[in-house]
């Protein structure tokens, strides 16, 4: 029994400022399973795995290797009892080939005498050794050669597993494989997954989607707070059981189902196109209204978004804001005229990481804060502490900088810096992508007061169940055009998901 | 609802469980976190004291020497607290400042033969026309600032050199009038009260409007976000190309300035004049506070890591170390004070790197 676990920590901890991010954790994984681990934003998973990656010298606990105690101090330490770690950002340099990612660090050199270092790559070796990884991975179709570039981004998922696998890893940690591809991509990675499990190789998955992890995993263990709740077999818990003990308490309803009246026209877009993006797309948008925008990834729709908002120029077309027909050239003038866009890129686009709370929520509103030349932040105390109330950031203290967040609070801070300004119209690109329970609930609550209040939100989702409960209408975007519009009575995740294919009347 | 939302209050709410303080940092950082950039500049003040007390080195601790300090890195702070705006915008340096002054400088002394107030004029116009440059090739056209800046030093360099024929001209020999060429002579050389120089009170000036600048205007709002995180800044609505341009313009005013301090102290329109000083104004920034990721530090820390500088130059000189030696001393400051505060930082979870 002993020796089938090849991973088992116990009482595990690592403090921050601050916060005890793991605290007192046991944990054990087998032999050839597939565990998932699950929790909300915050709840310690990824300082867990990072604690197993050798990412942090000052961790506390024991940590058994195969029944023997080991300390994972350096990545390199942990790498060599083969811990391997896949993380949420693709890690791989894009100019560079296959062949280079896969074998970075470890390129075959020529060399006259066997398992030699020589001065020069040997390239054969290289293609070749590179070849054997791509095929455990489903990839042999593929050219070491090719530039990372120039691959998709499935591909480049399975690149990364590839690259991992490159090293014989015996456990091998994912952290959120599957938040960027689609529904066929990501049965083809559970298939490979199931793969290398038949093979004797552990895997931890970490992920926010229940059923994928109902699909794919062994076992589960939640997290919360940074403690560990329970570690269940698949069989023993259902996905009720599983919310309770990640959000603490349980969740009868995820969403309501307000009415929104209907009142007139506010956002008229005719006829708009972005050549190559999105063709004669026209559609309106009344007061008060969600307009959800449904499809696959890269169907147009961030695309179309960042057009009405004045990130990209278009090609054709009018947009009508109240009647009044605007020219938006910039994100500045797209404010001025009441247009706002919540990006879907939180850490890179939407928040100064490095900035306070306070800083990053009233960015854009400088101007409306500044008086006869003098800006004082001071003016934006009452519009701060009203957002910080209203969306329960944690903590509330706005002189936090933003980095020391958890994933949920800080989508909470990117969407509060766009209430801030009131906008008449407000695109919402993943309101709640990669974001806990607890803060989906309170953005999506956010959403509907704002409808009510008169705002229009244009919402762009990939999660099925928030785009069909949240929207009072859903435009369906498939390869650049609209190619359906359903009424609130029409939609529901199977008929969303038949229409964003293309098929379904 | 109201239990559900308590419920849900307690769990985003961990008990705080450490003090944010029990990061461990080494005894360096510490100090810049407890005693601030004036702490470490008492802590020399107190070095020289105690050299002098052991007699080590004389005449340290007298008002004359302590105004010597103050004079002698004033021309520094000139330079320093416009470049700031520079580091503080994520673009580390403007290294086009010494050429800058140099221009600046050698045009008013030309320019001196229309008399004293339009020489001034005309040449705080050419220097300010190199920033406009730089403001227009970085701000709009994302060049590289090391490389631009640099690029557009020896052009410039190259361009004075030219015109001037490699040569060196004197305000009293190219001054329509005596009278022209004393004011110029007084830039560097007037006191106020018998004591304090033109110099320092230029410098308190521009530290008092630049702060003004950079804490209370949409301006410096807008920069310091821009600064931290420039694509943020742009999805805010901020026009960044306007505010890393206006950025290098700041640089632009104080190299100017400085190039008419500088020239008036040599008396000499050369284009050697303000060579060397983009390397003092960086180290300068970088002690005082302002990291080189941008977005962070105050116009009063540069002017504090300004003082230092005055202050370790002064204790160096009495104590007779040599000139090339003092500049390898500065150096490894420079490079000690980057690393550790870089890491200071990340320790701390300030920077995202």
């Amino acid at each position: 029994m002993l020796n089938t676990t090849v991973l088992e920590m116990t009482k595990v901890s690592k403090a921050f400022p601050g916060t005890l991010a793991v605290d007192n954790v046991d944990f054990s994984v087998e032999v050839g399973e597939i565990h998932a681990l699950c929790g909300e934003n915050g709840a310690g998973k990824s300082t867990l795995m990072k604690i197993i990656a050798g990412s942090y010298n000052d961790y506390t606990g024991h940590v058994y290797i195969s029944g023997k105690e080991v300390d994972l101090h350096t990545p390199s330490k942990s790498k060599s009892f083969g811990i391997e770690m896949i993380y949420q950002e693709l890690s791989l340099a894009y100019p560079l080939s296959i062949a280079e990612n896969v074998l970075a660090g470890r390129m075959p050199m020529k060399s006259r005498k066997k398992n030699g270092k020589g001065l020069f790559i040997d390239k054969d070796k290289m293609v070749r050794e590179t070849r054997r990884c791509l095929k455990m991975v489903g990839l042999d179709h593929l050219d070491p050669m090719l530039p990372i570039e120039d691959i998709s981004q499935h591909e480049g998922q399975l690149v990364e597993i590839a690259k991992a696998l490159g090293n014989n890893p015996c456990v091998l940690v994912m952290d959120e494989p599957t938040s960027a591809l689609s529904r066929e991509d990501v049965k083809r990675l559970f298939t490979i997954m199931r793969n290398l499990k038949n093979r004797g190789i552990s895997i931890i998955y970490i992920s926010h989607h229940l059923p994928e992890i109902f699909e794919v995993a062994d076992r589960i263990t939640v997290l919360r707070d940074g403690k560990k709740i329970a570690t269940r077999e698949k069989a023993d818990i259902t996905s009720e059981e599983l919310v309770q003990m990640m959000i603490g308490h349980s969740v009868n309803e995820f969403y309501s189902h307000a009415d929104h009246s209907i009142n007139e026209i506010r956002l008229s877009v005719d006829n708009l196109t972005r050549n190559g993006f999105f063709h004669k797309v026209s559609f309106q948008a009344r007061k008060g209204e969600v307009l959800g925008l449904g499809g696959l990834s890269g169907a147009g729709r961030s695309e179309l978004a960042r057009v009405l908002c004045g990130l990209d120029s278009r090609d054709s077309g009018t947009v009508q804001i109240d009647g009044k027909e605007v020219k938006i050239r910039n994100m500045g003038q797209a404010l001025r005229k009441g247009i706002a866009y919540l990006t879907e890129n939180r850490k890179t686009e939407g928040l100064a990481l490095r900035l306070n709370l306070g800083e990053n929520i009233l960015a854009g509103i400088i101007p409306q804060l500044t008086r006869t030349g003098i800006y004082n932040s001071r003016r934006g105390f009452g519009i701060l502490s009203k957002l910080v109330k209203e969306l329960s950031i944690y903590p509330p203290d706005p002189l936090r900088i933003v980095n020391n967040l958890s994933g949920g609070n800080q989508q909470k801070v990117l969407l509060a810096k766009w209430m801030a300004s009131e906008p008449k119209v407000l695109i919402l690109d993943e309101p709640t992508r990669g974001v806990d329970i607890g803060a989906k609930m309170i953005i999506h609550q956010s959403i509907e007061r704002l409808a009510q209040e008169g705002h229009t939100i244009l919402l762009i989702s990939s999660d099925l169940p928030e785009l069909v409960a949240l929207s009072n209408r859903i435009l369906i975007m498939r390869q650049g055009h609209i190619i359906r519009e359903m009424q609130k009575s029409e939609c529901t995740e199977e008929s969303v998901l038949l229409a964003a294919n293309g098929e379904g009347v | 609802m109201t239990e559900q939302k308590t419920q849900h209050e307690h769990i985003v709410q961990p008990e705080m469980q450490l003090d944010a303080r029990a990061v461990k940092l080494n005894i360096f950082s510490k100090f810049l976190h407890t005693l601030g950039i004036y702490g470490i500049a008492g802590l020399f003040v107190i070095f020289g004291i105690v050299l002098q007390v052991f007699g080590v080195i004389n005449g340290f601790l007298s008002v004359q020497n302590m105004l010597n300090i103050v004079d002698a890195v004033a021309l520094l702070g000139i330079v320093a607290v416009g470049m700031a705006f520079v580091t503080y915008s994520g673009h580390y340096a403007d290294l086009s400042a010494p050429t800058t002054m140099a221009l600046t400088g050698i045009v008013c002394v030309q320019m001196l033969r229309y008399g004293f107030l339009p020489a001034i004029l005309i040449s705080l116009a050419v220097g300010i026309s190199v920033g406009l440059l730089n403001a227009v090739a970085i701000g709009k056209f994302k060049a590289n600032p090391i490389i631009w800046t640099l690029a557009v030093s020896y052009v410039t360099l190259g361009v004075i050199r030219l015109v001037w024929v490699n040569k060196q001209i004197y305000p009293d020999v190219m001054a329509s009038s005596q009278r022209a060429s004393d004011l110029f002579d007084a830039i560097y050389r007037l006191r106020f009260f018998g004591k304090i120089a033109l110099p320092v009170i230029i410098l308190i000036i521009l530290i008092i409007i630049y702060t003004l600048l950079m804490t209370r205007t949409q301006f410096g709002a807008q920069l310091k976000i821009t600064g931290a995180a420039r694509k943020a800044a742009k999805f805010s609505g901020i026009n960044v190309e306007r505010i890393i341009g206006a950025a290098f313009l700041v640089s632009a005013v104080s190299a100017a300035i400085g190039g008419l301090v500088v020239t008036s102290l040599s008396r000499v329109g050369a284009w050697y004049n303000g060579a060397g000083y983009d390397f003092r104004a960086v180290t300068a920034i970088v002690i005082g506070g302002m990291t080189l990721a941008g977005g962070r530090g105050s116009i009063i820390g540069v002017v504090g890591g300004v003082l230092i500088i005055g202050l370790m130059n002064n204790i160096m000189t009495l104590l007779g170390i040599g000139t090339f030696s003092q500049d390898m001393i500065r150096g490894a400051i420079f490079i000690i004070v980057v690393g550790v505060s870089a890491k200071s930082l990340r320790s701390l979870g300030r920077d995202d790197a």
